[in-house]
């Protein structure tokens, strides 16, 4: 920075402003003129030489300048890209271990183990995250006392898990702070091992500890996963076979009643086996053979419905990768099998489980399941292995998740999260509010008035409000900064209690925030100048909103349309015969909307209502209808209310102001929500005997729709 | 002085190069990489040859294993597939018979006995009963070796009481059926884990969810902490860092203790994982109080088929402090759906001892059938399982309760059932009524009448078919496979509708697909007079039920009425045929928990009188008495009351008549 400062401070001095791309021409002027200035005998000599000179050094400053700044801003992307800060060199110069003869061999695991018995938790404390933190050992080459390697340093795949855990968010490198352990000893292929030298290799970890919280990958012995994009494609063809057995090490009993399955069912049913008669350089595991007739493996998988996955030598069969690959759902035949991930993966919606005993019987169970639950079968199989077998990443996040989800259980994942494919969680609707429940009546509801100055409107409609049997306190939202309310004792009198919140700011979302003092589970939204509705009506409302908790209800309905000429959605306020939102003027509604609206809005849309002071109450029927699927519930007539709507001065030029930007509003949320969530229906609630052929003395609610 | 200036400008240039070089060098020697930097994060190394790796197995390699014999090595465990005989239930039904026990039995035996003999499962001959159930003498009393034994194949021990009987014989390949098992002994998949109940658990109908509504009330303690002496301690939330007797004496003042039989008052409730606390969990999920356990040593009832993370929390106890700040700090709509599933899980399940025997017998017969079980859906979402019956179909879609959950609407069309019974008059004017709606599909007419059906229809605009009744009231319920879209219209003879209320009832029904949707109401009520439930059609400011000589509902509640309801109650019926209307009301309204919907409908006078009962319904004890044969049969009153009735928009509003889509409707 020195040689940055001397320079600048020097050659500035002879110049006012100029921009720094400029400098460097017009520093040769100023030297110019310096010299000029010196006197005219030097001049001419001295000129052309020491020009060259300055010209030479300034370049150079200027090059170091450059030089240094840019050196300045490189290094700091250079060390955030991994290249930087990883160590590039090869497996083969990894540290060598020599594992003594008599190092000593880990217990026995112990069947056993239950999560609380065996695992430490103490080592995954409290984490904001609630994920695990995992550490990886560094690798090592193990050799035993002859030098003779214990096994394959590490292979393809479990170089490729590891990086999967390193670049997720459960790694760590500080072997402190880490509540899961990896070792780097390559343990996927059970054949390849020397099991004692294994052993005795992972006890010398250093935080081996009998294996207390380390995890090992044990991948079924088996083909490595080859990745043929054609086979990718899910085909949409009929398939050919109903029903497919590819595995080629089959016990004889087994292949005995496969046959016979085949003798019964013909054409239907394929039993395969390995081939026997295949020119040289063909790999036999890439076919399958009936007789004299070969197939490609596991592109044959695709021509059947069912395929089976039958105990082999180990209970584990890589068949099953192959068959969830190929779509096909997977008929596992092999007691006290535990499915891959089956603590979270339904395995009955992908598969079909038969006893041993009942093989024989495997068809007609089959041909039992209906079309559409073996298409959904199909589907689900294929989701199940992109979503969590697909790659070694995928299995090893899978594996971390269980084990996070497992410590974590206030965090974990759902059932549905992990079991619904995409297309299923993107148009289902998990109901905040599903328990059937009528809430009691006795608990009555809270009324809470926007206000800003109207108090003489407001009193009016406090003291109406409050003739409502059902109200059990009212809540005054004062929302004008720049005036007090009004004293205590001006307040009407009143038989609940009344409380008055003042607000910080001007805000429509005042009016939904969760305020501590709504004590009841309903809420009334009204505004300070909706004086009309009568008592029995909003007695009648909130007798509407128990029977239907998670709707809004309420009195003036509006409706979204499709204009087919704009192509966008439009706002419609008139005398329709459907309804899609009820404005929150008046509207009952259940508190835990308050707190969705206030914390959980999607977007920038509460932002946006605040800016425009506009449009909060579609807002909030976007809001409900997205998160329960349901439609608003209007109760009682229409009647002529004092809405923005109506209120305009000059008629028809405001109202189609108004219109407008409440189109606009419908426009802008259906692009925050990515969808239309409001529901359209063609009702409204009356009492049930209204305008019936009935004395009015004896109805419930006579005063219903009144003007 | 020129070479002064000379000398000036070299040092000058030189030494600006010494000052740009020893900027430049250090980053230069980094820009060739040595090792990491100290302290950086270190990933797994990206290895230069990591293409060049061996694979971890090669193509074709076998495993080096012997081929293992079919049937691998049992021990002493069992499981399904091993020691159940599935092929002695024919047909895949499953058919229990109860063993007979020796002696004098509990009053709570005979309720057991009474409550499978009233299930579907129910068989008289133990040659006929794929399943042989024993049953756990609760006073300890310990039975022999029952006959049949077969080393305990295809039997189930049910034990409802944890005095477990030290056994005189080997369970051996039987089935356990056992409150809170304990994880060691638990066979998964096997045996089935039954929950504790207390002494006095009601038999049927049972106690309903203490939650009186959805969200916590916001006085309500956070935390109840289950006592060693049977009762509940709640903690305010401050308090909840201190959570374990004796560690935080100084924090006695919020807290309250209750006595054993009250329920805990409180958002999450604490509960140890030692054995004798399981009645707590009971406790904790009758209350809607989040039942938080803390490793548990027993196995939680129905693990099998109850996806427990959706009603409690199973933590670790050995982080309490780190799961009570979880707790704290669990976002409200989390806590919401948590409360919901505790009661939803309650009711279902776990209310009376007949829910939880009917569940234990549900879960057997979802093994036996295999890949047409109930889907985990139809478990944990509300009707629950034992509403649910998968016989209807397997797929949530057929249902009229998961189109929410898993994004679908119910078909739009709807079948017309015409139930014809004696004089055996053809309905001609209802028939072109009903075709006239844009949404029929078609017309079934049930055929019920002594009279042979004319030869000669009407033409309609749908096909009409005709069914041969048996001539009892039920037959109407029966599920006919004739029926093919999703909404039912039930109809009377003499039932009278005009195509615009047909329509309307229609597009109310598609919102409210899993209710009744009618045009005539009746309402219950509590006769203090009599003592038991009385009903009346007069007209009245609520209802709880609609007549099925007109109404919408889903085809699936043919299927559960002809299915899971008692014989008893489908012969009632089959006597009165008032009890028809009020035993599909009360099916439907227990399996929903909500109301019907009413409709408006323009000939009131009709309303007067219950089309079905001539004589209206004061001058039928039985029909009276019915409604209470059945609220005790199903344990409970289900039927709920409503106040209100669905109209058009613009019903009776003062504006155009032209303008309104269901005008006739308008007509007095």
């Amino acid at each position: 920075m020195a040689s940055v400062a001397w320079s600048s401070t020097r050659w500035h001095s002879c110049s006012g402003t100029m921009e720094w791309e400029e400098e460097a021409a017009c520093v040769i002027m100023c030297a110019s003129v310096k010299y000029n200035i010196r006197g005219p005998a030097l001049i001419p000599r001295m000129k052309t030489k020491h020009r060259i000179y300055y010209v030479t050094l300034f370049s150079i400053v200027l090059l170091g300048l450059i030089a240094t700044g840019m050196f300045q801003f490189w290094p700091h992307s250079i060390e955030s890209s991994s290249d930087w800060n990883v160590e590039k060199r090869s497996v083969r110069d990894v540290p060598v271990v020599r594992l003594p003869a008599d190092s000593p061999i880990p217990e026995r695991g112990d069947l056993s183990c239950r999560m609380h018995t065996c695992f430490d938790v103490y080592r995954c404390g409290f984490n904001p995250k609630n994920k695990i933190k995992v550490y990886i050992y560094s690798l090592k080459k193990y050799v035993d006392d002859s030098g003779v390697p214990v096994s394959n340093t590490i292979s393809r795949e479990y170089n490729e898990l590891l990086t999967a855990i390193s670049d997720s968010d459960y790694y760590t490198d500080d072997i402190n702070r880490a509540c899961l352990f990896v070792p780097s000893i390559d343990v996927l292929n059970q054949n390849t091992l020397r099991i004692k030298e294994t052993a005795q290799a992972l006890a010398q970890l250093s935080r081996w500890d009998r294996g207390t919280n380390h995890l090992l990958f044990n991948m079924l012995p088996g083909g490595p996963p080859d990745y043929n994009t054609a086979l990718d494609v899910p085909r949409d063809s009929p398939r050919r076979y109903f029903l497919l057995s590819s595995q080629m090490a089959v016990h004889p009993e087994y292949r005995e009643d496969l046959e016979a399955l085949q003798a019964k069912h013909g054409e239907s049913v394929l039993v395969l086996d390995k081939c026997t008669n295949l020119s040289e350089g063909v790999l036999s595991v890439h076919k399958r053979c009936r007789e004299h007739q070969v197939f490609d493996y596991p592109q044959v998988l695709q021509e059947a419905i069912f395929c089976v996955v039958l105990r082999g030598a180990r209970l584990g069969q890589a068949v099953l990768s192959d068959v969830l690959r190929a779509g096909c759902v997977p008929v596992v035949i092999a007691d006290s099998y535990i499915l891959p991930f089956s603590e979270v993966l339904d395995w009955k919606r992908a598969s079909v489980v038969v006893p041993e005993e009942k093989m024989s019987d495997v068809y007609g169970i089959l041909q039992s399941i209906p079309q559409r639950q073996i298409e959904e079968m199909q589907r689900q199989a294929r989701w199940f292995w992109e979503a969590y077998f697909q790659s070694i990443k995928a299995i090893a996040l899978a594996t971390l998740q269980i084990i996070s989800d497992r410590i974590y259980p206030y965090a974990a994942l759902s059932y549905e999260e992990w079991n619904d494919p995409p297309t299923v969680k993107w148009s289902s609707v998990s109901n905040p509010l599903f328990l059937p429940l009528i809430p009691p009546q006795s608990q009555g509801f809270t009324a809470i008035v926007l206000t800003y100055d109207r108090v003489e409107s407001l009193f009016r409609v406090i003291t109406e409000v409050s003739k409502v049997p059902s109200l059990s306190k009212l809540l005054v939202v004062w929302n004008n900064q720049n005036k007090n309310p009004p004293e205590d004792s001006l307040w009407p009198k009143i038989r609940v209690p009344l409380k008055v919140v003042r607000t910080a700011e001007n805000k429509l979302s005042n009016r939904f925030f969760p305020y501590d003092e709504i004590e009841t589970e309903a809420v009334l939204a009204i505004d300070d100048d909706i004086i009309m509705l009568t008592s029995d009506e909003l007695q009648f409302g909130y007798e509407v909103w128990r029977e239907f908790p998670d709707r809004l209800v309420g009195y003036p309905g509006r409706l979204h349309l499709w204009d087919h000429e704009m192509n966008k959605w439009k706002y419609e306020s008139e005398w329709t015969n459907e309804v899609s939102m009820v404005l929150t003027g008046a509207a009952f509604y259940h508190k835990y909307f308050n707190y969705l609206y206030t914390y959980k809005m999607p977007g920038d849309i509460k932002n946006w209502v605040d800016a425009h002071m506009n449009c909060e109450d579609i807002a909030m029927n976007f809001l409900v209808a997205n998160v329960t699927g349901k439609a608003v519930i209007k109760v009682t007539p229409r009647k002529k209310f004092k809405c923005p709507e109506c209120t305009a001065i000059d008629g028809l030029s405001l109202d189609q102001t108004h219109m407008v930007e409440r189109s606009e509003c419908i426009n802008k949320f259906a692009s925050v929500f990515g969808t239309m969530p409001l529901k359209v229906v063609e009702h409204r609630a009356d009492p049930v005997l209204y305008k019936d052929d009935f004395p009015e003395k004896l109805k419930s609610f006579p005063n219903i729709g009144s003007l | 002085m020129q070479s002064w200036r000379r000398k000036s400008l070299w040092l000058a240039l030189s030494a600006s190069w010494l000052l740009v070089l020893l900027r430049v060098f250090p980053l230069l020697r980094l820009a060739v990489p040595t090792r990491p930097w100290a302290g950086a994060p270190q990933g797994w190394p990206r290895w230069l040859d990591a293409e060049l790796l061996p694979h971890f197995s090669q193509p074709g390699e076998l495993p080096k294993d012997d081929l293992q014999p079919p049937r691998g090595p049992r021990g002493g465990s069992c499981d399904w597939g091993s020691c159940f005989d599935v092929s002695k239930c024919r047909g895949g039904r499953l058919k229990v018979f109860v063993q007979p026990v020796a002696g004098p039995i509990s009053d709570a035996h005979r309720g057991i006995l009474a409550s499978i003999e009233s299930s579907r499962y129910h068989s008289v001959s133990p040659d006929e009963a794929c399943l042989l159930l024993g049953l756990e003498a609760p006073a300890g009393e310990c039975s022999p070796v029952p006959p049949q034994w077969n080393g305990g194949r295809n039997h189930l021990v049910l034990s409802l009481h944890p005095a477990f009987c030290p056994q005189t014989f080997q369970l051996g390949q039987a089935m356990v059926a056992k409150a809170g098992p304990t994880v060691d002994t638990f066979r998964p998949g096997f045996d089935v884990a039954l929950p504790l109940l207390p002494e006095a658990h009601p038999l049927r109908g049972g106690a309903p969810g203490q939650l009186g509504q959805h969200s916590p009330h916001p006085g309500v303690p956070l935390l109840a902490l289950a006592e060693e002496r049977g009762g509940w301690r709640t903690a305010g939330a401050d308090s909840s860092a201190c959570p374990w007797d004796g560690r935080c004496e100084q924090d006695r003042g919020p807290e309250q203790t209750h006595p054993g039989a009250t329920l805990p008052n409180a958002t999450f409730c604490l509960i140890p994982g030692h054995g004798p606390d399981a009645l707590h969990f009971l406790q904790a999920l009758q209350a809607g109080c989040i039942p938080v356990l803390l490793s548990p040593r027993w196995e939680l009832p129905f693990s099998e088929v109850i996806d427990w993370t959706k009603a409690a929390i199973v933590a670790d106890e050995r982080l309490l402090f780190q799961v009570l700040t979880a707790l704290q700090e669990m976002p409200p709509t989390r806590v919401l759906a948590l409360r919901q599933q505790t009661q939803f899980l309650w009711d279902a399940y776990f209310s009376s001892v007949e829910k939880v025997i009917h569940t234990t017998l549900e879960i057997i017969q979802d093994r036996i059938f295999g890949a047409s079980a109930h889907p985990s859906l139809l478990w944990n979402s509300p009707p629950g399982a034992l509403l649910a019956l998968p016989t209807f179909s397997t797929s949530p879609l057929d249902f009229p309760f998961y189109h929410l959950q898993r994004g679908s609407r119910p078909t739009g069309r709807f079948s017309a059932l015409i139930w014809v019974g004696d004089p055996g008059q053809p309905p001609l004017n209802l028939i072109q009524a009903v075709a006239g709606s844009q949404h029929c599909a078609q017309i079934l007419v049930l055929w019920s009448s002594e009279k042979p059906p004319p030869l000669r229809w009407p033409k309609t605009a749908v096909p009409l078919t005709v069914l041969a009744g048996q001539r009892k009231a039920s037959d109407r319920f029966l599920p006919h496979t004739a029926i093919s879209t999703d909404a039912i219209l039930s109809l009377d003879a003499h039932s009278s509708l005009t195509t615009s209320e047909v329509d309307f009832a229609f597009v109310v029904w598609q919102s409210f697909p899993e209710r009744m949707v009618g045009f005539l109401t009746w309402s219950h009520f509590w006769d203090e007079a009599r003592g038991g439930w009385g009903y009346t059609a007069e007209r009245a400011n609520e209802f709880s039920m609609v007549l099925t000589s007109a109404a919408f509902y889903h085809r699936y509640y043919h299927t559960l009425l002809t299915h899971s309801l008692p014989e008893a109650l489908r012969t009632l019926a089959d006597e009165a045929p008032t009890c028809a209307d009020i035993l599909m009301n009360f099916l439907v309204a227990a399996v929903t928990k909500l109301p019907p919907i009413k409709v408006p409908y323009g000939r009131q006078h009709l309303e007067a009188r219950p089309p079905l009962t001539p004589g209206g319904p004061e001058s039928q004890p039985p029909a009276q008495d019915c409604i209470n044969q059945m609220a005790a049969e199903f344990g409970s009153m289900p039927l709920v009351s409503s106040r209100l009735r669905l109209d058009p928009v613009l019903f009776k509003d003062p504006v155009s008549v032209l303008r309104k889509k269901y005008r006739s409707l308008e007509k007095p």
